[in-house]
């Protein structure tokens, strides 16, 4: 397949010090990318500068052939890359459905937004079910559940996941996984990084392991999970 | 009895006031996470740009609004983008010490072009007054609320009708998720810092009105203002305007059923219980720094 995302040579990072050391990587489209590794290693900084909130210090970011690298958040959102960032981020004391509609900001044809909705909520039914109740009233899957709802109304190309699973019970993980699922059979190519290695590495079709800043090892999802060595350092693994 | 009433009438009036000072200063913080310490000062400038149209061309202060709000509103949006969006670590404690600055530079400037003798904005309303089941009051309290109640109404029409509204609140309560769903919060932040700035204007005539001022008024002001948005919320609108009409209404009838000497004591009472019980004031969020 071929590379709907591309960085090369990426280094990045805050203040004084570099966290990504000439990082090369490459999510295929209509793939699975889950990215994982030790705390520390990088993992959500590719992918604030692949969304445009970190500005990469050097290197390139290829979005079907054109490059994003430094471009603001707004930019790379109208190319079609929608991040759901690690932490809630529903706007609490909005309705579900305005924070939905907060999706479609820089939609200007109603007729559009309208139709995105009814997609939305055809997709997603606690959309529809829950839509004049505050978003703080819902539960931590379910705030998840409506953040991917939002992330879809502008019919991204490409959804970046920053570790969906954190804080969520074991069946709500289920849930949410199987709705990433569901988004990549739906034709979304998804980046996805994840804490849960073993729920991430076995819903991707390509795994990439990280370590201060590098990659360490890459290949196809099962591969990756069932390499010794990586079993052994990140997954908890005996042999 | 009647005293007590037309105190408690009195203070709601004031009251509606300062949550219009105040609602520009959370608007501020909501949206930008910083204290505008200068905001004290900008009300004052505010009175000042009245007194000026006033003393040249004798215009009635309040309708000075017309060219002062929309010059304050410049003013702020071109202050956000020089002084305060450049602050990009540390902005809660750097943007203290830039708006205390931005308000002795004020402070500073007003004093050279209008000395520091007091002066006061006059009108027809300043005096004069009606009575209503036995109460006095002066027309220039009622016409200070009704102004109120127009620009907060303006302002929550705008926050919860329009596209750009929707995008202010959703920066004001989370920052970066605004971001990722493309709103432009250098944009968003520069419009609500000149609002905020503007609606210093609005508050600065009618205080310009009812108090006679010097370019040292923004000391008291700005505490004023800062213990009405900690009460209420930081951040909070709606918590703003509860706590400048409790503030004032308190203040306004203690002075009369105790003392004067009481008055700001009584407030700070029911500040320090409120904050006791509710350390994030009556309508904030109380928000947990990640370690």
């Amino acid at each position: 397949m071929a590379a709907l995302l591309e960085l090369q040579g990426v280094t990045a990072g805050y203040g004084g010090g570099d966290i990504l050391h000439e990082l090369d990587l490459k999510v295929e489209e209509g793939g699975v990318t889950c990215i994982v590794g030790p705390n520390g290693a990088g993992k959500s900084t590719v992918l604030r500068v692949v969304s445009g909130l970190l500005r990469p210090r050097l290197g390139t970011i290829r979005f079907r052939g054109r490059s994003i690298a430094g471009l603001s958040p707004r930019a790379i959102l109208q190319r079609g890359i929608v991040q759901v960032p690690q932490e809630r981020s529903l706007f609490a004391t909005m309705t579900v459905w305005e924070n939905v509609r907060m999706g479609a900001y820089t939609v200007h044809d109603g007729a559009l937004i309208e139709r995105r909705l009814q997609q939305v909520c055809d997709t997603f039914s606690i959309v529809r079910d829950r839509r004049y109740e505050p978003a703080a009233s819902l539960s931590g899957g379910q705030q998840k559940i409506v953040e991917f709802a939002r992330a879809l109304m502008l019919d991204p190309a490409l959804v970046i996941l920053d570790e969906p699973s954190m804080g969520l019970d074991p069946k709500t993980r289920t849930t949410v996984f199987d709705t990433i699922r569901a988004m990549n059979q739906a034709g979304r190519t998804i980046l996805l990084v994840e804490q849960n290695a073993r729920s991430g590495l076995g819903l991707a079709s390509h795994g990439v392991v990280m370590e201060s800043g590098r990659i360490r090892l890459e290949g196809p999802g099962p591969s990756v999970l069932n390499n010794p060595e990586i079993g052994r350092l990140y997954l908890g693994a005996t042999a | 009895m009647t005293l007590v009433l037309e105190a408690a009438a009195l203070g709601i009036l004031t009251g509606g006031v300062y949550a219009l000072m105040a609602s520009g200063l959370t608007l501020i913080f909501g949206v930008m996470r910083i204290i505008n310490v200068g905001q004290g000062a900008l009300v004052i400038l505010g009175a000042y740009l009245s007194f000026a149209f006033f003393r040249s061309w004798h215009l009635d202060p309040l309708l000075t609004l017309v060219i002062t709000m929309p010059l304050m509103f410049g003013l702020g949006v071109i202050l956000q983008i020089v002084f305060i969006r450049p602050l990009k670590t540390d902005r809660e404690a750097l943007s203290v010490l830039v708006t205390y600055a931005l308000a002795l530079g004020i402070e500073g400037a007003l004093g050279y072009v209008f000395t520091t003798n007091y002066v006061q904005l006059r009108a027809w309303y300043e005096t004069a007054s009606f009575a209503v089941f036995g109460f006095h009051i002066t027309y220039v309290y009622v016409f200070g609320f009704l102004l109120c109640i127009a620009i907060l109404g303006a302002l929550f029409l705008v926050l919860y009708r329009t596209s750009f509204g929707g995008a202010l609140r959703a920066t004001m309560l989370n920052r970066t998720a605004a971001q990722l769903i493309g709103v432009d919060v250098d944009r968003v932040s520069a419009i609500a810092f000149g609002i905020g700035v503007a609606t210093a204007a609005a508050g600065g005539v009618v205080f310009g009105i009812t108090n006679a001022f010097n370019p040292g008024s923004h000391y008291d002001l700005i505490s004023r203002l800062l213990t009405i948005i900690v009460l209420g919320g930081l951040g909070s609108l709606r918590g703003a305007i509860i706590a400048a009409l409790i503030m004032l209404v308190t203040e306004d009838i203690t002075a009369v059923v105790i003392s004067p000497v009481w008055a700001t004591f009584v407030f700070f009472v029911i500040l320090v219980v409120v904050l006791i019980f509710r350390p994030q004031g009556l309508f904030g969020v109380r928000v947990r720094d990640r370690i």
